[in-house]
């Protein structure tokens, strides 16, 4: 037990990405498992990473803008690849995710076994720590998520599947760097997987939950001297049981009352 | 007059700092600087690593202590040459510390006191993970301590020059005592002269090249990408034109590689602290160096 990490200097950033994530996440994750398409992210994350190990070898990475361009540019060419399979071969699209996954994964390796020191920008890259975040390096995540938000609410995403592909990919490749894979998957399918069965106010619950998720998970790695980023998918998991719980209790009273 | 006025903040802030427990706040990236502090500063330093025995030091988690504790630090000491670059620069930029900034004198990086081994003629990227400032594990040859040593109660005594007597004097009683265990050591250490090991990766040259030891092998060429059959089977090639004694890992190291060929050949595995806490015995640097020497003598005789 220790109280020096309880510092809102530390703890601040940490919890403003958690937010910007959550605010995304939450709306993504309910559409990706409705679709059924649960490691997309995962996929999407891989294959960005991919393409910031093919900019190593090729020896274009030494402008950071460019590598966020690379790392950008493979997610979106991934996202209209996985689309488009989305179009031909619709009943085995999980598969294919899968699939793209593990091959964009040791595609990597290879390329890694020739110029390992790219190893360590692959990793920076999938595996942000939300600890190490700082306001500055939230503002541009924050100026992509709201044109996302923005997008998204607009244009009634929805309808087109091209557009919500789009989004993610752009959305997940902000996300990796700043909180890494882990904290990914967890906000976008936790949260989802808890108001599942909520009839109403799904969207605010998750949110909420998250929120809570987080708090409670950052406050308890700083008491318990723990990495963050564990604690954290921890502490949503156990929110988002007593959150489903209790949307299960509320809807069988609400029928009895029926 | 003048001046102090004009560092007078700065000042303040160093008095501060210090005023909250009394003592020195060193903060080390890896258990051997903070294990040297501890012997040179005695009960005027607080010491604490941001790494432990027992995990590679090129990757850490992330915990709200590691930045409370660099915030509140007056000494940030690390090996340098590379070995922290995946985090120590986050570190300090989360911390917002001024005194323990790059280049401050709260800042010190004990590759830049030794001439290091391995150091590539040219740096050339296909080469793989190499540091382009030579191989930053210096941490295993005890000859390397004192001129860190030195250099760190230098800086003890700049941070806190009340107590630079004492520093002073730790010191010069750390440098006899290991100058003493060292000759000890030496002694132990005649038989391994010229003894053949395979390693898991490379980070153990300095300590072959304080105990004459040969390396005839390398299970991984590079580090992080495992091996390819081509490699395993010309290091099972070579294993039989010479034949190893002994294939040394750390404790964070795969076991599996290992396991593989010491099944294939064999040989017995020598599990090594590579620094101190890295096992049970190895709690103090006097402690590292006796175990590490225990465990290899062990296997010639």
């Amino acid at each position: 037990m220790t109280l020096d990490g309880l510092d809102p200097a530390i703890l601040g950033p940490a919890m403003a990405a958690g937010l910007l994530v959550l605010a995304t996440h939450v709306p993504l994750g309910r559409e990706v498992l409705r679709r059924g398409i649960i490691f997309i992210d995962l996929a999407i994350a891989q294959i960005a990473g991919v393409g910031v190990l093919a900019a190593h070898v090729m020896h274009l990475s030494d402008n950071a803008l460019v590598l966020q361009l690379v790392a950008y540019g493979a997610a979106l060419t991934g996202a209209i690849l996985l689309y488009g399979c989305e179009r031909k071969w619709p009943a085995v699209q999980e598969a294919i995710i899968g699939s793209a996954f593990v091959v964009s994964a040791s595609v990597g390796v290879l390329l890694l076994s020739g110029n390992p020191q790219a190893g360590e920008h692959l990793k920076e890259l999938l595996v942000g720590q939300i600890l190490w975040v700082d306001y500055p390096q939230l503002l541009h995540v924050a100026v992509i998520y709201v044109v996302v938000l923005l997008v998204w609410q607009l244009l009634r995403v929805e309808q087109s599947r091209l557009l919500f592909y789009l989004l993610f990919a752009i959305t997940v490749t902000a996300s990796v760097q700043l909180v890494g894979v882990y904290l990914v998957f967890a906000s976008l399918i936790i949260p989802a997987l808890a108001v599942r069965s909520c009839v109403t106010g799904a969207a605010w619950l998750g949110l909420l939950a998250g929120t809570a998720g987080y708090a409670a998970g950052l406050l308890l790695s700083a008491l318990l001297d723990l990495p963050s980023g564990a604690v954290i998918v921890l502490s949503l998991t156990v929110l988002a049981v007593v959150v489903s719980r209790a949307c299960a209790a509320w809807a069988r009273s609400n029928t009895q009352r029926v | 007059m003048k001046f102090v006025i004009k560092q007078l903040p700065l000042v303040c802030l160093l008095l501060l700092s210090r005023v909250a427990t009394g003592q020195v706040s060193v903060f080390a990236c890896e258990p051997e600087w903070a294990a040297l502090a501890q012997e040179i500063g005695g009960k005027h330093v607080s010491a604490s690593s941001a790494t432990t025995g027992m995990q590679d030091v090129h990757h850490i988690q992330a915990r709200p202590s590691l930045i409370a504790k660099l915030r509140q630090a007056d000494l940030l000491v690390c090996t340098g040459a590379g070995l922290e670059s995946g985090w120590l620069p986050v570190l300090q930029r989360r911390a917002n510390n001024p005194a323990v900034q790059t280049g401050a004198a709260g800042y010190m990086e004990a590759t830049q006191y030794l001439k290091l081994l391995d150091r590539p003629l040219q740096v050339d990227r296909a080469a793989g993970d190499v540091h382009a400032q030579g191989n930053p594990h210096i941490q295993l040859d005890p000859r390397n301590y004192p001129p860190i040593a030195q250099a760190m109660a230098g800086r003890l005594a700049e941070i806190d020059p009340q107590h630079a007597g004492d520093y002073e004097a730790g010191l010069s009683d750390f440098l006899q005592r290991w100058a003493a265990a060292i000759d000890g050591w030496q002694v132990q250490a005649q038989p391994l002269q010229g003894v053949q090991v395979v390693v898991h990766h490379d980070s153990w040259p300095y300590l072959a090249d304080w105990l004459g030891l040969q390396r005839v092998g390398t299970l991984e060429p590079k580090p992080g990408v495992p091996p390819t059959s081509a490699h395993l089977s010309k290091l099972l090639q070579q294993l039989q034109e010479h034949a190893a004694a002994a294939i040394i890992r750390s404790p964070y190291q795969n076991a599996k590689a290992a396991d593989w060929l010491s099944q294939r050949t064999g040989l017995p595995i020598v599990v090594l602290p590579s620094t101190v806490g890295g096992n049970a015995e190895a709690q103090d640097l006097f402690g590292l160096f006796s175990d590490i020497l225990q465990r290899l003598l062990a296997i010639t005789s």
